[in-house]
């Protein structure tokens, strides 16, 4: 019985001449079949660019490049129509900046407290909200920022602007007035540095204070006359982005190893000093990866923009106004479709797929730089 | 700096970390409260009987018996309401002409406001329209119907240079003196018996259709559409996307074609969505013609191009996860690649593959841009399975959209808008949670 099994595998195993050839042939086929349908991704990639640039062409033929980069005449259906698009790619752009600004800071904070200081029980509660922030889906964000935020800003912007000014700015004061007043005692005799320094630490806060007190009466002011506007998608914005940022720059974080952390620790920094000091710049290309995916995120995105950001095609004045109605490229193509589907072939048509093209465009260059800086971190970690 | 400025930047340090990730904590929570607690609202309500009497006569459910009943009673109720305004009629014809013309136009407000709480005045004639049919079948919109009854809007511009503000007038003053005046109190406090709200427990919101555009019923042709999409998108990236991830960890010898081939993968997932709708449109709609205009099969092929990059990078993360030592194994009690790769590779990194699968399920089901110009339309039947191949489907996350901006009377049916992105944000926490469990249990697995 074990002789002739045996004897069975051999036969299996030696193979004539014919058999072998066959065996070869079949795992080639099954490899190139293999390879066939990992190039599928290859494929989708280049028939996205030829097919988006097939139909955007004819509108660069028609109206050529000046003014749809120039202009901020976005008329459409008028008659003559105008296809100035600058207004649309600054409203892009401001709420990209807008989201960036939510999202960077708070998301590199909750990055390095995730991966360097909550213990590992808190940790894991951390994770599963960062998840289903992500997880949720951006129609949803977009009704959310639609039907609850844009009433409650419209109605309370101003209380809810001065909540987040001092929650944000009175803990930086207090802060920033220790570390200064500690500095301006540095060069005196120590006998009468605490007095000095409660005085200076005292001015410094009751400044800021007074300062805060100010700007907040400013902002209770303001009335905001329209809660579709930037500010409401580049918070939301920020939100959405924020797991993609923290996650990649958690990443980074851990990357960098724990020689450098002891290192640091062993010369007696705390570990903010490590931190910031050691961990962050050597983390960074890979943080500014995880930026640069935010704002891609942000930029690339649809519904919450299309819901809620005003669908003004104006460049807010001054630029930097995020209280005004805005028109991004995502919301003008998922917007404009339904209406110019009819004249297929017109300029009204294919200024969509300038569009879309401008958007493929940009996110193949933040996703060609931000692979480059992942590569060169991911091969400094590696050498050394 | 003195040590305990630095101590106290330290803690600083740690603590605008933890304040990050609380706020991280307080948005998930803002945002959704409040999706669940009005959600919710679609599902658990007071209904009025003018719902049971929809129900009854739409969708064929129902004790007819018990709702003669109850119809007797409130028409017991309304009946001083209609002849008051009988009366009025009658009255209004006396009356001189400034003043008739005035509480005409009054009226007829009155009497409109009137039809849609209670529903048409007996003996008027059969409309068309669903919504002109029935009353109020929400006991919460008949308050505010009630209100419009009692009160009239106005605007106050007395203070120059001033946006006006709202004030609300009662039309009892307006009518004081004519026979319509006690209506108006009888109306506010017997609209418990003339409508009769019971709690009830609406599950069929799920399974129901809608019907006159969402102002009854459920949403069950945007929720098998969107059952529809994500299946289908599955369909077809789930292989694709497996088979690429055994080539790239398992064939695939690290050169310039892999180097090529991860790069477009990263490209693709950069690419915005709204662009693959645009994509599906000139590609598989305008140029393969999968079909002749939106369909399921045409927004599943664009939904499985979008998720393909995740797919990819989970099963190629979950089969590098795998011990080196279960390959060497099967590789030396002599079985071929393909067979190790069937038996040992893939059951070993299935619970990897799987949590990569159920999360792109979800994004699957939530992404709306793709599907705008592929396979979505505001208003539809369910479709059969054979349907898909070539109608477009009604689908939750178009929807949302559609009800939240478009849709005629977008403050009536805000429970319908919140029930659906409830049902939507329920099926996507379901997946994830799906995810985590599993990935829990590898965790475990590995450790044990």
């Amino acid at each position: 019985m074990t002789q002739s099994r045996i004897l069975n595998v051999s036969r299996d195993l030696i193979l004539s001449r014919r058999a072998s050839q066959l065996q070869r042939l079949s795992s080639l086929l099954g490899r190139s079949f293999l390879f066939m349908v990992t190039s599928v991704s290859v494929l989708a990639v280049i028939f996205i660019i030829v097919f988006i640039a097939r139909d955007a062409y004819p509108f660069f033929q028609i109206r050529g490049f000046r003014e749809f980069f120039t202009s901020t005449n976005w008329f459409p259906s008028a008659d003559p129509p105008e296809f100035g698009a600058l207004a649309i790619i600054t409203g892009s752009a401001l709420v990209a900046l807008g989201a960036a600004m939510v999202a960077v800071p708070l998301g590199v904070l909750a990055a390095v407290c995730l991966s360097d200081v909550l213990p590992f029980s808190l940790r894991q509660v951390a994770k599963p909200v960062i998840e289903i922030l992500a997880a949720i889906p951006s129609v949803a964000y977009g009704f959310f920022a639609l039907v609850i935020f844009a009433p409650a800003l419209q109605e309370h912007g101003g209380i809810i602007l001065t909540v987040c000014l001092w929650m944000l700015a009175l803990p930086a004061a207090l802060l920033a007035a220790t570390v200064i007043s500690d500095m301006v005692v540095a060069g005196i005799p120590p006998s009468r540095r605490p007095v000095m320094r409660g005085i200076c630490w005292l001015t410094l806060v009751g400044g800021a204070v007074f300062a805060l007190v100010q700007g907040s009466g400013h902002l209770l002011d303001l009335t905001i006359s329209s809660g579709t506007n930037a500010l409401n998608v580049s918070i939301i914005l920020g939100i959405m982005a924020l797991p993609t940022v923290v996650s990649v720059s958690e990443d980074a974080l851990q990357a960098v190893g724990r020689d450098l952390r002891e290192g640091s620790y062993a010369l007696g920094a705390t570990r903010a000093e490590t931190l910031v000091k050691t961990i962050i710049p050597a983390a960074a290309s890979g943080i500014a990866a995880a930026s640069i995916l935010g704002i891609m995120r942000a930029v690339g995105e649809t519904m919450v923009v299309w819901m809620a950001s005003g669908n003004a095609a104006q460049i807010p004045t001054p630029w930097y106004n995020l209280l005004q109605p805005v028109r991004t490229l995502t919301a003008t193509i998922a917007g404009d479709m339904g209406e110019a589907d009819h004249v297929l072939g017109s300029a009204r048509y294919h200024v969509l797929f300038a569009m879309a093209l401008s958007l493929l465009l940009f996110s193949f260059g933040s996703n060609l730089v931000s692979e480059h800086i992942g590569r060169k971190f991911r091969s400094r970690q590696a050498g050394g | 700096m003195e040590l305990s400025t630095r101590k106290t930047l330290d803690r600083a340090f740690s603590g605008t970390g933890m304040f990050s990730i609380c706020l991280m904590t307080a948005s998930l929570l803002v945002i959704l409260l409040p999706v669940f607690a009005k959600g919710i609202k679609a599902f658990v309500f007071r209904e009025t009987i003018e719902n049971r009497k929809m129900i009854l006569e739409q969708f064929h459910r129902g004790d007819s018996a018990a709702l003669d009943i109850e119809w007797e009673s409130a028409r017991t109720a309304r009946q001083p309401v209609y002849d008051a305004m009988q009366a009025f009629r009658i009255e209004l014809d006396t009356l001189e002409g400034s003043r008739r013309r005035e509480l005409r136009s009054s009226f007829r407000e009155v009497e409109s406001a009137l039809q849609s709480l209670l529903g048409p005045e007996p003996g008027s004639t059969l409309s068309p329209l669903l919504r002109n049919r029935y009353g109020q079948t929400r006991w919460d919109r008949a308050q505010v119907k009630l209100q419009q009854v009692l009160f009239r809007e106005a605007w106050d511009y007395s203070r120059p240079g001033e946006a006006g503000t709202r004030q609300w007038i009662p039309r009892k003053q307006t009518f004081a003196g004519t026979r319509l005046e006690p209506m108006f109190d009888h109306l506010e406090t017997k609209l418990d018996s003339m409508l009769q709200p019971r709690w009830t427990f609406y599950w069929r919101f799920l399974s129901d259709d809608s019907r006159d555009s969402h102002l009854f019923g459920g949403i069950w042709p945007e929720v098998l559409g969107t059952l529809y999409l994500t299946i289908g998108a599955m369909l077809f990236a789930v292989p694709m996307g497996v088979i690429a991830a055994i080539y790239l960890t398992e064939y695939a010898r690290p050169g310039r074609v892999v180097q090529i081939l991860r790069t477009c993968i990263s490209t693709l997932a950069g690419v915005p969505s709204i662009v693959f709708g645009l994509f599906g449109l000139a590609f598989f709609i305008n140029t393969l013609q999968v079909s002749s205009s939106k369909s399921v099969l045409a927004g599943s092929m664009t939904l499985a191009l979008l998720i393909l990059p995740t797919i990819i990078r989970a099963s190629e993360e979950a089969i590098l996860a795998v011990p080196r030592t279960y390959k060497e194994a099967a590789l030396s009690l002599g079985s071929g690649t393909w067979n190790m790769i069937l038996t040992v590779l893939l059951p070993a990194a299935l619970p990897g593959i799987l949590t990569g699968i159920v999360i792109s399920m979800g994004r699957a089901a939530g992404e709306t841009a793709p599907i705008i110009f592929t396979a979505a339309v505001s208003v539809g039947k369910p479709l059969t399975l054979l349907q898909t191949l070539t109608q477009p489907t009604p689908a939750l996350p178009w929807n949302i959209y559609n009800l939240a901006t478009e849709h005629a009377a977008v403050e009536e049916i805000r429970h319908v808008q919140f029930g659906m992105v409830l049902t939507l944000v329920v099926m996507v926490l379901i997946l994830n949670a799906t995810a985590i469990a599993i990935r829990a249990r590898i965790a475990r697995r590995m450790k044990g």
